[in-house]
């Protein structure tokens, strides 16, 4: 089976990350997905493994099937062929009541319990660096069946006890997320530019699962602050397939995501055209995609 | 005994500047509506160039620059209760973090929530209530530093449940794709919070991309999320959330959106943005001139080659 498998040999981190979180994703499942790269291992995830696979996204639409790249999770491209587009509040009810198995969201911090801080790093509310807050990270991380983390690694990200609790993981480890009241399953897999982490059934910490391809352990344990526990077992990370990297590149051509893609754009003579560009190509592009998995 | 809430079934159209004139004080609570998609930027440009001030600002998720984030550069806001503030896409907010690490131009006192829950504090207010109960929040950061929300032992199953206080805000401004001229307001695309928005606010101004006759929208009745008797005025504002997108009429310029990221980079980077493109125009008819027509025409292009009003493409 594995030998039918062809690897791609050129691929960047970002590529390995995304390509790594897409195989998180089961068909038939219901996913909520949060702004930024998620959104793109979430379509690399439905055009490969999970076909059937129903995103939603905070604005509200349900089940789009757009044929240009997700630039939010509240634009028109997320309208786009959707199922429904609910209220808010109406979908976030849905995923309450338990219609969600799975969430997708990144954070600029974390901590050894999962514990996520999309708000201040230093101080609050006066802070040295502040970030976007909640928005749906906070819901999603309470409700979801199981959460899904995506982020860069570095020592200052990955911390014993985030600055700012803005989304629950395990809380203090252990039964005190339940204690808490919280309805949803908790982390259950982050992935990094370096490794996959989860978490102890029992303890609720975070350990290290498998380190990306030429990655050791030890340096791995050196990106995080907190005493980083390693698997018996820890693994090294399957390279993305061709297919996985063509459909990014496809999804994405100018790496807005994944590459220097923003900075183009902001180019004051050339942005736009190179903007309308991206409109024009990803129609066929797209529509070529959507023809080969029969939709 | 409530007060008289509704508004006639009359004609309601205006200029913008009539609008904001009309309803909105210094010291107003304000909430402007739309998720990252009609987002109703010409209203905010007209809030700041009629220099309204010591503003309480109000947002689920503000995920563009051209929104509440304008006024906090300007120095407008005393208070911002909000679950997400960001560019998206368009990158970091540069006005946001310099109000909020360095109190430039001034300090703002800020109050936060999740998308949920404060969607819930708008749906609580639309329905009458005080609060609402949520099961985000527990066990966080944000209710330990925000008092207004309580967490409670369910009087039902005695579990833990927050509960979060009603919006009640004095002025919402929406931006919708349809509406007649007595309010009838109907969107198109994800909804954001706004049909809870309208009914939570004492006055509701509608800007819309289209004036339609009465007839049109009762051929559509399910697609009218605001009826008129929440709205106070009408204001045709073709290209209103121009940054942002408007589903089905035209898509975001990302672009613009990098480019003012790269102004805001400093204040007097923003400064020198607000003055080209807020005070050194008349309106947003101004704004769109200035912008070029070209420009948005080819964003509507853009749009409609995918999806158009009651056409997939």
């Amino acid at each position: 089976m594995t030998s039918n498998i062809k690897y791609a040999s050129d691929y960047s981190l970002m590529e390995l990350m995304a390509a790594t979180m897409a195989r998180e994703f089961r068909d038939m499942e219901t996913a909520f997905v949060g702004i930024g790269p998620p959104l793109i291992a979430a379509m690399v995830a439905k055009f490969t493994d999970a076909p059937n696979m129903t995103i939603a996204v905070e604005g509200g639409a349900v089940g789009s099937s757009p044929r240009r790249l997700l630039t939010c999770i509240a634009d028109s491209t997320i309208d786009e062929r959707a199922y429904a587009c609910l209220p808010m509040w109406r979908l976030f009810s849905d995923q309450q009541r338990g219609f969600f198995d799975v969430g997708l969201i990144g954070a600029a911090q974390i901590d050894k319990y999962g514990n996520l801080n999309t708000t201040a790093l230093g101080g609050y509310p006066r802070c040295q660096v502040r970030v976007a807050g909640s928005g749906g990270g906070n819901d999603i991380g309470s409700s979801v069946g199981r959460l899904l983390i995506m982020m860069r690694q570095e020592k200052r990200r990955f911390v014993e006890r985030v600055d700012y609790l803005t989304t629950p993981g395990f809380l203090d480890g252990g039964d005190s997320r339940q204690k808490a009241g919280l309805l949803g399953g908790g982390p259950s897999a982050v992935i990094t530019d370096m490794g996959v982490f989860r978490f102890d059934p029992q303890t609720r910490e975070m350990y290290l699962a498998a380190c990306h391809p030429g990655l050791e352990a030890d340096t791995i344990k050196y990106n995080v602050s907190f005493d980083l526990k390693i698997a018996s077992d820890v693994s090294v990370t399957e390279a993305p397939t061709q297919e996985q990297v063509d459909i990014m590149r496809a999804l994405d051509p100018f790496g807005l995501y994944l590459g220097t893609g923003r900075s183009a754009m902001a180019d004051p003579e050339k942005g736009f055209d190179f903007y309308m560009e991206i409109l024009d190509k990803s129609y066929e592009t797209m529509e070529t995609l959507f023809s080969k998995m029969g939709k | 005994m409530q007060n008289k809430l509704s508004k006639a079934p009359v004609n309601k159209v205006m200029s913008l500047k009539e609008a904001v004139t009309t309803f909105v004080q210094d010291g107003a609570y304000l909430g402007f509506g739309g998720i990252g998609d009609r987002t109703p930027t010409a209203a905010v440009h007209e809030v700041a160039r009629q220099g309204k001030k010591h503003l309480r600002l109000v947002s689920d998720t503000s995920v563009s620059f051209v929104h509440d984030s304008i006024l906090i550069g300007l120095g407008l806001v005393d208070k911002f209760e909000i679950a997400y503030n960001w560019g998206g896409i368009w990158g970091s907010d540069g006005v946001y973090r310099r109000a909020l690490e360095k109190g430039i131009p001034h300090p703002i006192e800020i109050e936060e929530y999740s998308n949920l829950s404060m969607g819930m504090r708008f749906l609580a207010a639309s329905m009458g209530l005080s609060f609402m109960p949520v099961k985000s929040l527990l066990g966080s950061d944000i209710p330990v530093q925000n008092p207004n929300i309580k967490i409670i032992d369910d009087p039902y199953t005695g579990e833990p449940v927050a509960l979060v206080p009603a919006a009640h805000l004095d002025v919402a401004f929406i931006h919708v794709q349809r509406c007649d001229q007595i309010g009838n307001a109907q969107i198109l695309g994800h909804m954001g919070d706004d049909d809870s928005l309208a009914r939570a606010a004492d006055h509701v101004i509608i800007t819309t991309e289209e004036i339609v006759p009465s007839e049109e929208i009762r051929r559509f009745p399910n697609l009218t999320a605001i009826p008129y008797y929440c709205v106070d005025a009408v204001v045709q504002v073709p290209f209103g959330s121009h940054g942002r997108g408007c589903s089905y009429y035209y898509a975001m310029d990302v672009p613009y959106g990098n480019q003012v990221g790269a102004a805001w980079a400093t204040q007097a980077g923003f400064d020198r943005w607000a003055e080209e493109w807020i005070y050194g125009v008349e309106d947003w008819n101004g704004y769109c001139s200035k912008l070029g027509w070209e420009r948005l025409l080819r964003l509507a292009r853009a749009e409609q080659r995918y999806q158009k009003f009651g056409e997939v493409r």
